[in-house]
């Protein structure tokens, strides 16, 4: 090995060392200096408290019709509620469990679709928002009685709308890279 | 038993198969998401969404299988004195088919090995990915014996080698590291995760053997269409048999159509993006696990197909080419259909004709 290559190596190593120390160093100031509030996991913490408590404000009335069995005035108050606020994934949550109250699967089954494609954290066992075991409640009782319904009528759009609606949500539930 | 027939089990490419088959259902049970416990397209589009280049949060993870392949594969070379550096074949146009193949995983959602995993779990939907692997294959070994392939590749200084296996190095600081310009998503797939050891030591092992072995779920099929030659198949049915014991011993196994993880029912359009992967995977001979793994052994035009894979995962999130539950997007189809259409044009620049040599007169 002549002197350049002995330089090189030399200095090669010497840079290889600064930049792993340096990356190491910023890692450790930047994670010392984040005050434990501000992590990753208590900002998300945070957003799903905000987030439940602004359901629980926002959606008040609704919940209150509902608990007393008011459900078509529930579902009025509901529907002023979604003019203003249409991506609220939150809102469909409470349509559909609205209308599983009133016996209506499909319909309820379809608005806790639109509920998951609208936030996916509702299917997410990570998350506090998860309501996986709700939903598969309400699949096991509609599925037995949509397929029923569609021996005797083949051909109605609706029940087998309800019946993809109910695969996608299994789907979902069952996890995945998705 | 008699020799033979212990030889014949002891295969490496059947280790390989079986090491395959079990860590993907191992890595599932550890942590990783169901049915996807190894997935190359899932994993590189995890990868390119901690680097940034797309913005799903819920899909950003530095996945450290990929690492551990990478890894297994470049040690196994260097011991075993097989590290070769070569390459200089049609990289742009390997680029490209590398952007394509993950453009068909993503439309199906899975890779050749996740393919495998769901079949062992019972996802019949994956049937229709597995018939349109094979036509694709078949097809490309037609070609093949057509007389296309791509230019000859040839031998380049070391450093060329290295440049991948670094680049993985580099990775596993990141994920040890983890610097804020990476992303680790806390919610939905990215959360799902086995323990960073496991998931190395798992990935490492099959690395190893991979590299060893020369296991290529489309190489399996290529082989046997081609020359009728099953050593590797043979390895890709381990893989699937182990999967499936695993998966019923564990309580993974659902047999059905619908409700499965991860999946869609349209069954037309898995059969051609899957079609799709077999086609462009003979074409650069490999399917996205075999160019890992010869990225680590020196490959260079591999690495390239990875760098290619890596972008395909990026801009399949970014340009919706992925599917979903509710189905495949238009992004997806006209990507595939765009994907055949290259690989079409490929196969018809770089064919030679095979000229027969005229019969030796015998006096």
């Amino acid at each position: 090995m002549d002197r350049f290559y002995k330089i090189n190596i030399a200095v090669l190593l010497v840079l290889s060392v600064i930049t792993v120390g340096m990356l190491v160093q910023h890692e450790i100031e930047v994670q010392g200096s984040v005050n434990p509030k501000f992590t990753k996991k208590a900002i998300l913490k945070r957003k799903y408290e905000k987030q439940m408590a602004r359901n629980a404000w926002l959606y008040g009335k609704v919940i209150s019709l509902q608990k007393a069995g008011q459900s078509v005035q529930a579902i009025e108050e509901l529907r002023k509620i979604m003019a203003n606020n249409p991506s609220d994934a939150y809102a469909s949550v409470l349509l559909g469990r609205l209308y599983y109250q009133q016996g209506r699967l499909a319909d309820a089954i379809h608005s806790y679709r639109k509920a998951v494609q609208k936030d996916p954290d509702y299917v997410d066992k990570k998350t506090p928002l998860y309501i996986g075991d709700e939903i598969m409640e309400l699949i096991s009782n509609a599925r037995g009685k949509l397929n029923r319904e569609k021996r005797l009528k083949p051909n109605d759009t609706k029940i087998q709308t309800a019946i993809n609606d109910i695969y996608y949500l299994q789907r979902r539930i069952a996890g995945g890279c998705e | 038993m008699n020799r033979p027939v212990v030889k014949k089990l002891l295969d490496i490419s059947i280790i390989t198969g079986i090491l395959l088959g079990s860590g993907c259902v191992l890595l599932t049970l550890l942590g990783n998401p169901v049915n996807s416990g190894i997935c190359l397209s899932c994993f590189l589009e995890n990868l390119a969404g901690a680097m940034q280049l797309h913005d799903h949060v819920r899909m950003s993870y530095l996945r450290p299988e990929l690492i551990g392949f990478v890894l297994g594969s470049f040690v196994m070379a260097i011991v075993t004195k097989r590290f070769r550096v070569t390459g200089g074949s049609s990289p742009v146009i390997r680029f490209f088919l590398g952007f394509f193949i993950i453009v068909g995983c993503a439309v199906f959602i899975g890779c050749p090995i996740k393919m495998i995993q769901r079949l062992g779990a019972g996802d019949l939907t994956a049937v229709a990915a597995l018939l349109g692997l094979m036509v694709g294959v078949w097809l490309g070994a037609r070609y093949i014996r057509a007389g296309v392939h791509l230019d000859r590749e040839k031998e380049l200084p070391k450093i060329n080698g290295y440049v991948f296996p670094v680049f993985a190095l580099l990775l596993l600081i990141f994920l040890l590291v983890r610097p804020s310009f990476i992303i680790f998503g806390q919610t939905g797939p990215a959360a799902r995760h086995a323990p960073i050891f496991w998931s190395l030591a798992i990935s490492f092992v099959i690395g190893c053997s991979a590299q060893r072995s020369g296991l290529c779920i489309t190489g399996g099929f290529r082989n046997m269409f081609l020359v009728k030659e099953p050593t590797l198949l043979m390895g890709v049915i381990a893989a699937f048999g182990s999967a499936l014991l695993l998966s019923m011993v564990t309580g993974q196994f659902h047999l059905g159509l619908n409700g499965q993880p991860a999946s869609h029912t349209e069954h037309a359009w898995t059969f051609i993006a899957m079609l799709l992967v077999g086609f462009a995977s003979v074409i650069i001979d490999g399917c996205p696990f075999r160019q890992v793994i010869k990225a680590g052994q020196g490959d260079v035009d591999a690495a390239i197909t990875c760098l290619g894979m890596l972008s395909g995962a990026a801009l399949a999130i970014g340009w919706s080419i992925r599917s979903t539950s509710a189905g495949t997007t238009f992004s997806g189809r006209i990507a595939v259909l765009l994907g055949l259409i290259v690989c079409v044009v490929v196969v018809l620049y770089y064919r030679r004709p095979i000229i027969k040599r005229p019969d030796r007169q015998t006096h």
